[in-house]
């Protein structure tokens, strides 16, 4: 494992009710690594996600955000930390412009307050101008000039899902975190986000763990994958070998599938 | 048309970003800021002191609303309680001597520190609980100020506002007290619309949408919920303090009661929530719709010889103007703001069909 450890999460628990999620999860990413975090549909990956990001407090166990412990740390202040992540259900904001939605996100690094917006002109226009640079760089970095003033509502959803993604990025976060970035894409926007994520780490440094469904982008882009099935880790390690293993073929295809594929390899 | 937008082109960020980046609209903005400067010497005393001072005032104090229904999704059904506290609190203290600006001042801190204890349960409910819960202040300031004769002066009584000016000019006449009324109308409206382009603002707005995709961006839910409310009810209390200066000049328990609080949710509504030009036309309609359905039933009414029996006719401009908002809800839910806005963007690309936005 490269050294520097950016996230570390031991043997965490949640459960809902009677239903445990999550049965004690154990997962790190080194410094600059793609990891994937995959599993069938209701595995616990985003249960997991919003544990590490403060809305779940888990039952038990820990969560290490750059060294520091953040098991009970409000969502506001993990962001704080330099972590930005992305929803499987867009989260944007309707009634602002892409612009405004991106500027959001330069939210950690302005000073806003009431005071500043009564005296814009002396207060807070230097501020709004600095951060719009900023603003600027990743609408060119994610090729969103033309929508740039289109209200959010009205641009496609492949487009929306890049703004959400401009948002977390203009952030300057050191860990980011994808929840299905790439859902209901067709192929060109996938390959567009692929490359924006790889690009984020080369240009940006980031760190990034990744859910997602599509196992092609998930072999290509990650360096580990861990995988989750009912709560549990039941692989991890190099993409291809990890999502090849029997019990990840058993959990996702089916107890006959696994059982003919080590079959035919034997 | 007048309106177009082609060969406007803003090189800098600043000038993208200002309040107004048409050179049509500033000067629309411009003349209608002559026009309210030179009203008192153009118009009749009537039309200043019974229509253009109450807009103004209250134009103010929805705007103050219009922050926390609109800005930040949070609903108020006690908003007239807010301007009773802001009134009492700034007549005593300028009956006691403190300067009407301190008193102003002083109102709007009083009812912001009441304001925000009750906002605070809008930390943890949202929407129809949040109403009665903001419901429920409106009849506890009520009783209190009924009950308590050290601040109603008993319930029968009102307070009467002694003299006072506004940085040198003493508030009395006509014209005096409608130009302090403007003046902290266009500071209002002034911080309304810069809210809409400050980090402030935008905060606001992601807590209204999406609280949780707020926090993750770092945007602290209860933090910024408590001064949407700290913010809207210092406005009103400010709004409080002017209304019983300029307008009332003595103030009783009845002028804050909960009409006072629907009629202001009816203003931001029919406007255009979240939408500062929507105020003051939603004020408008409010204030002005009643008088005029009134005077025109009772033109036709003459000039056709009809004798409506008197209840009607005391009933139809009511049910008319009923009729109306729901008209206009029905037909825009997104208010007179959202009316106003197709047309200037059907003019904006006359003969053409197709606008943006």
């Amino acid at each position: 494992m490269p050294e520097g450890r950016i996230l570390n999460c031991t043997a965490i628990e949640r459960s809902f009710g009677g239903l445990k999620a999550l049965k004690g999860v154990d997962l790190s990413v080194g410094q600059g690594e793609i990891v994937g975090l995959v599993g069938p549909n209701g595995s616990g990956k985003t249960t997991l996600v919003n544990v590490m990001t403060g809305f779940y407090p888990p039952d038990a166990g820990q969560v290490e955000i750059f060294g520091r412990r953040v098991t009970r740390l409000a969502p506001h202040r993990v962001a704080k930390m330099g972590v930005a992540r992305t929803f499987q259900n867009l989260a944007l904001f309707r009634g602002m412009s892409v612009l405004d939605n991106i500027l959001v996100g330069r939210h950690t690094h302005m000073r806003p307050s009431a005071l500043a917006t009564l005296f814009y002109w002396v207060w807070a226009q230097r501020e709004e101008l600095a951060h719009r640079r900023a603003v600027e760089e990743i609408i060119d970095f994610m090729q969103l000039q033309d929508i740039r003033d289109e209200p959010v509502d009205v641009i496609p959803m492949g487009m929306q899902k890049r703004v959400e993604l401009a948002r977390a990025l203009v952030a300057e976060p050191r860990l980011l975190i994808l929840d299905e970035p790439m859902a209901g894409m067709n192929q060109e926007e996938k390959e567009y986000i692929a490359r924006f994520i790889l690009d984020a780490r080369e240009e940006r440094g980031i760190t990034i763990l990744l859910i997602e469904h599509h196992m092609d982008v998930v072999t290509a882009l990650c360096d580990r994958v861990t995988v989750l099935s009912y709560g549990e880790v039941i692989a991890e390690g190099e993409p291809n070998a990890a999502i090849s293993d029997p019990a990840v073929v058993k959990a996702y295809l089916g107890e006959r599938a696994a059982r003919r594929r080590t079959g035919s390899a034997a | 048309m007048f309106f177009r937008r082609a060969g406007i082109s803003h090189t800098r960020y600043q000038q993208e970003r200002q309040l107004w980046p048409l050179p049509i609209d500033r000067l629309t903005v411009l003349a209608v800021l002559a026009f309210l400067i030179a009203a008192p010497f153009i118009l009749d005393r009537l039309y200043i002191v019974s229509y253009l001072l109450p807009l103004i005032i209250w134009s103010s104090a929805a705007l103050g609303l219009n922050l926390l229904m609109g800005g930040a999704g949070q609903i108020h059904l006690g908003y007239g309680a807010v301007i009773g506290i802001g009134a009492y609190t700034a007549v005593h203290m300028m009956r006691a001597g403190i300067p009407f600006e301190l008193a102003m001042i002083g109102g709007g801190l009083a009812a912001g520190a009441i304001g925000i204890v009750f906002g605070a349960s809008a930390l943890r409910i949202k929407g129809l609980y949040l109403a009665m819960a903001t419901l429920a202040m409106q009849y506890i300031v009520d009783f209190v100020i009924v009950q308590f004769p050290a601040i109603s002066g008993g319930s029968q009584a009102s307070l009467q506002v002694p003299p006072v000016s506004f940085l040198g000019f003493p508030i009395q006449g006509d014209r005096t007290p409608y130009y302090v009324a403007l003046f902290i109308c266009a500071m209002i409206t002034l911080f309304m619309l810069n809210v809409r382009r400050t980090s402030f603002g935008r905060a606001l707005v992601a807590i209204r949408e999406k609280d949780y995709a707020a926090s993750i961006i770092g945007v602290d839910p209860f933090r910024y919920k408590l001064l949407a409310f700290w913010v809207s009810s210092f406005v009103g209390g400010l709004m409080g303090a002017v209304l019983a200066t300029c307008y009332y000049r003595a103030i009783s328990p009845d002028q804050f009661h909960l009409d006072l609080s629907i009629q202001l949710v009816a203003m931001v509504i029919v406007g255009g929530l979240g939408s500062v030009l929507g105020v003051f036309f939603g004020v408008s309609l409010i204030l002005f719709a009643p008088i005029l359905l009134n005077q025109t039933i009772a033109l036709v009414a003459d000039t056709t010889g009809l004798t409506l029996p008197m209840d009607l006719r005391a009933h139809l401009p009511l049910m008319l103007y009923g009729g109306l908002i729901m008209g206009f809800l029905l037909l825009e839910p997104l208010g007179l703001a959202k009316i106003y806005s197709n047309i200037r963007n059907y003019f904006l690309v006359w003969p053409f069909r197709h606008s943006r936005q």
